[in-house]
């Protein structure tokens, strides 16, 4: 870091050398309309602008952290598994639809776009799953950390009456993901209301 | 030229359909399996897959032949689905080590909640030992282990925690040391517990010959209650995450309550 910002998640901060300044950003540093979009959505992200010279580490639980680089596309990821940006990425809110409901994260997702790289959060290093054409990827909703790319998502279940009487498959929910682009998953699986189904 | 990539160079590798690995591992903690056909997989530990893939509870009326071939564990059976079609699937357990291991007409018995997936070619078996589940046959199996697993030749006494499994010897037996209650000293530990134990009294002794599966980490993997179950609660609150034989838990779970 040479002059140049990051946001961050709030008190992930866990040493840096050089000279550092430390800046909440309130309702995730998106100006008003970002604050009371968050505020309406549930998606909340507590961040800070570090700005400075030197190095600055950031970790969160010994969660494994994964570098993305973005080159002007689109990174979808769920504000609880963002860890930092480069400052010069812009972060917004977008609706996801079922699909956020069944990882149990709420209806909306936090969106990171522009150039520079961006830090994630995952349980154990991610697996990037790439998708293309007549290549769908089925994803487990728990398993699911951020996608970037022109990717249409889709809902899929394979509820039936077994599942009704306790006889499920424990595999029911799953994101179906078509189109160009890449995937994070995770080798865990978070609580989900699908997954005991 | 796809210009989604991860940082360039030294980034994540980018899998796909056909870059994925058959049958190997894609990291320490995920494993690819390329499936054509079916595999039994313990619910939830699926994370992706490219493919036609179904996936079916052992209760299904299409599997009764399948199940009543190779599955014999009544108690487990509402943890267990069967996965059958092409394609590729990702496969892990909650960030811990997963393994594969190749059986040939062989005999392992492994702790219930290390037991990923088994292919067909394999029959498990509910083991007389409580919480452990017996495979015979020829097969491939993913187990998962907490730290990477470790392979000894008995005789050997292991601490029960960090016991994953064993093949081909006879199932263990308990050894108490004693040693620490004797004199004086001893009996006044024994009744008031002063002076602590070294938490190393108790052991399983493996006579015979076979190998011993152990994992580098005295934290049993939990047994998982479905996903999100009581397996991780019993995680949170020690080591002792296995289910009694005789609990209700399953029952419960089965009738939705």
């Amino acid at each position: 870091m040479a002059g140049d910002a990051v946001k961050a998640r709030n008190g992930s901060m866990v040493a840096y050398d050089g000279r550092m300044s430390f800046k909440k950003m309130t309702g995730g540093g998106e100006g008003l309309r970002g604050m009371v979009t968050r505020r309406i959505t549930g998606e909340q992200m507590e961040v800070m602008e570090v700005a400075g010279h030197g190095t600055c580490w950031f970790a969160d639980r010994a969660s494994e952290v994964n570098l993305v680089r973005l080159n002007g596309e689109k990174l979808f990821v769920e504000a609880s598994n963002l860890l930092c940006a480069e400052a010069s990425l812009r972060t917004g809110t977008s609706f996801t639809g079922l699909r956020g409901a069944s990882q149990g994260n709420g209806l909306f997702t936090t969106t990171v776009e522009g150039h520079g790289r961006a830090a994630l959060l995952s349980d154990g290093p991610a697996v990037v799953l790439r998708v293309s054409h007549g290549m769908p990827l089925q994803v487990d909703p728990g398993a699911y950390v951020a996608h970037t790319g022109d990717l249409r998502q889709q809902f899929q279940t394979g509820i039936s009456w077994r599942t009704a009487v306790g006889e499920g498959s424990g595999e029911s929910f799953q994101i179906r993901f078509e189109g160009e682009g890449l995937v994070y998953v995770q080798p865990s699986e978070r609580n989900t209301i699908g997954g005991q189904l | 030229m796809n210009h989604f990539q991860g940082p360039a160079g030294g980034g994540p590798v980018v899998h796909d359909a056909h870059s994925l690995p058959v049958d190997d591992n894609v990291n320490p903690y995920a494993f690819s399996v390329d499936l054509k056909g079916e595999w039994f997989l313990q619910k939830g530990k699926m994370i992706a897959y490219y493919g036609r893939i179904d996936f079916q509870g052992l209760g299904a009326g299409p599997l009764d032949r399948l199940v009543a071939a190779n599955f014999h564990s009544p108690l487990h059976t509402s943890d267990w689905v069967v996965a059958s079609g092409q394609g590729r699937m990702v496969l892990a357990d909650r960030a811990f080590d997963v393994n594969s291991y190749d059986l040939t007409d062989g005999n392992l018995t492994i702790r219930s909640g290390n037991l990923l997936a088994f292919q067909p070619g394999l029959a498990l078996k509910q083991s007389i030992v409580p919480g452990f589940l017996t495979l015979l046959g020829t097969g491939k199996f993913i187990a998962s282990s907490n730290g990477p697993v470790h392979f000894v030749e008995p005789p050997l006494r292991v601490d029960p925690q960090a016991l994953v499994g064993w093949a081909d010897c006879p199932s263990p037996c308990h050894h108490y040391d004693h040693g620490y209650l004797r004199g004086v000293m001893g009996g006044i530990r024994q009744l008031t517990g002063l002076g602590g134990v070294s938490g190393e009294e108790h052991q399983y002794e493996f006579a015979g010959a076979g190998t011993v599966l152990l994992q580098s980490s005295e934290t049993v993997v939990p047994v998982v209650d479905g996903p999100s179950g009581a397996g991780q609660q019993a995680a949170a609150h020690g080591p002792a995450g296995m289910q009694l034989p005789g609990q209700l838990g399953d029952l419960q779970r089965r009738f939705g309550l």
